[in-house]
């Protein structure tokens, strides 16, 4: 069952459909718009030698690095594809409308993507998770240099028996291949969790007209690791880590909504008594809404990214206070 | 824990620099900076700081954060005795 469910985050994709920058298309008629399966959990600029073939006879001379926008915002090619269509496609769509640049860069929004500036994105983020779940980088960096580059070339082609079977082979041993590795290092302290949180105008139960996300400001974006209980029987659910890094997004009593108390606040007041420890957001994982009453350990060993992390975007609505209580010390 | 969404603008974090290798030592090693800033910005002050361009900045002799990571989420997250320890180099010193 748990390998089952490793090989579907895997397998996972989004159908983007891309049309070239108006200000690059200097062929009549324009290149039609270009069609391509992303894997949720690469990385945008990696999918250039597969698109650049399709546009390259309209573009204008000069060269510069790959990059997209969604609804005008730059996306940033170091959040994995998935991560970035669960929460900037609030109503996600299918195929993802993006348009492709191969011109004008916007260096002051997002860094720089030269080289082998996203593998080592991900090199960098699988040490950063290391040193959050052991407290140092060593298994990353006891790897040889082949097998790194072999690590990442697995992570490109989605292939993850590779993957495995290079995790396992490293001292000590990491990845969650029939949980190989996991006697010999030893359960992890921390989980590694990346949160990026979005808050929206509109109810949560109507995403259709939500305005798109204008800027990357708008995003807070949090890495926090969620300690692991020491003692044995306990089990940390998503909801209990959720409680943790954004606890003013759970109303365990009436929530005072600006809005709704002016309109209703009876019904109001009736609804939220009802539902104990409600979360007053969308948590997506990997493209699923996953209960929030499933084990952390569960989410972290399967769903999360190559690199460790996981990720989970929360998509909010404006609620006042925003702020925790206690916390306005 | 974790919990930048509540931690007060004000907040300060104390950013302890060491040069790798042929890196230029600075005169002063210690300096505050807001934590509502991006890691970006200590890798900014940085290549200002040695006149580089191409500069390689780790956390801990660990790892380089994105830098997109908050300053506070890393200092709590990898903070050692109340400082953030940013190593630096000319090259890449652990790949």
């Amino acid at each position: 069952m748990t390998v089952q469910a490793r090989r579907h985050v895997w397998m996972g994709a989004i159908p983007l459909h891309l049309h070239l920058h108006s200000s690059e298309v200097t062929s009549l008629p324009a290149p039609p718009p270009f069609l391509i399966l992303a894997p949720r959990n690469g990385y945008l600029p990696l999918l250039v030698d597969a698109i650049r073939p399709h546009f390259n006879s309209a573009l204008p001379p000069g060269s510069d690095t790959i990059w997209f926008d969604y609804e005008g915002l730059p996306l940033k090619w170091n959040i994995p594809t998935g991560v970035l269509f669960d929460l900037l496609c609030a109503e996600p769509e299918r195929p993802w409308n993006l348009t492709v640049h191969f011109r004008s860069y916007p260096a002051g929004v997002l860094s720089l993507c030269e080289d082998e500036a996203v593998k080592w994105n991900f090199i960098n983020a699988l040490k950063e998770a290391f040193y959050v779940m052991y407290g140092n980088t060593k298994s990353i960096m006891n790897m040889s240099q082949s097998d790194q580059v072999e690590l990442w070339h697995c992570v490109m082609k989605g292939d993850l028996e590779g993957y495995d079977r290079l995790a396992a082979r490293v001292k000590p041993a990491f990845g969650f291949g029939a949980n190989v590795g996991r006697s010999e290092v030893g359960k992890p302290g921390r989980i590694p969790m990346r949160m990026y949180l979005r808050m929206v105008d509109q109810d949560l139960n109507d995403l259709f007209d939500v305005r798109p996300v204008s800027s990357w400001d708008d995003v807070v974006y949090v890495t926090c690791p969620i300690d692991v209980p020491k003692r044995r029987g306990t089990t940390l659910t998503l909801r209990d880590a959720l409680m943790k890094v954004v606890p003013h997004l759970f109303s365990s009593s009436p929530t005072i909504s600006n809005e709704v108390t002016l309109e209703a606040p009876s019904v109001m007041r009736a609804s939220s008594n009802a539902v104990h420890n409600e979360f007053n957001g969308i948590v997506r994982v990997q493209g699923i809404e996953p209960s929030l009453d499933l084990p952390l350990d569960w989410v972290a060993r399967n769903l999360c990214g190559p690199e460790h992390f996981v990720h989970l975007s929360v998509i909010c609505t404006l609620v006042a206070p925003s702020l925790p209580p206690g916390a306005a010390d | 824990m974790a919990d930048a969404s509540s931690a007060p603008a004000a907040r300060k974090v104390v950013v302890f620099f060491k040069a790798i290798g042929d890196a230029p030592i600075l005169k002063q090693s210690k300096f505050k900076i807001g934590g509502v800033e991006k890691f970006a910005k200590v890798i900014e002050f940085l290549r200002k700081q040695v006149h580089r361009e191409t500069l390689f900045v780790y956390i801990n002799s660990g790892f380089s954060p994105n830098p997109d990571e908050n300053i506070w989420d890393l200092f709590e997250n990898f903070g050692i005795d109340g400082k953030l320890v940013v190593n630096y180099a000319c090259s890449m010193a652990w790949g």
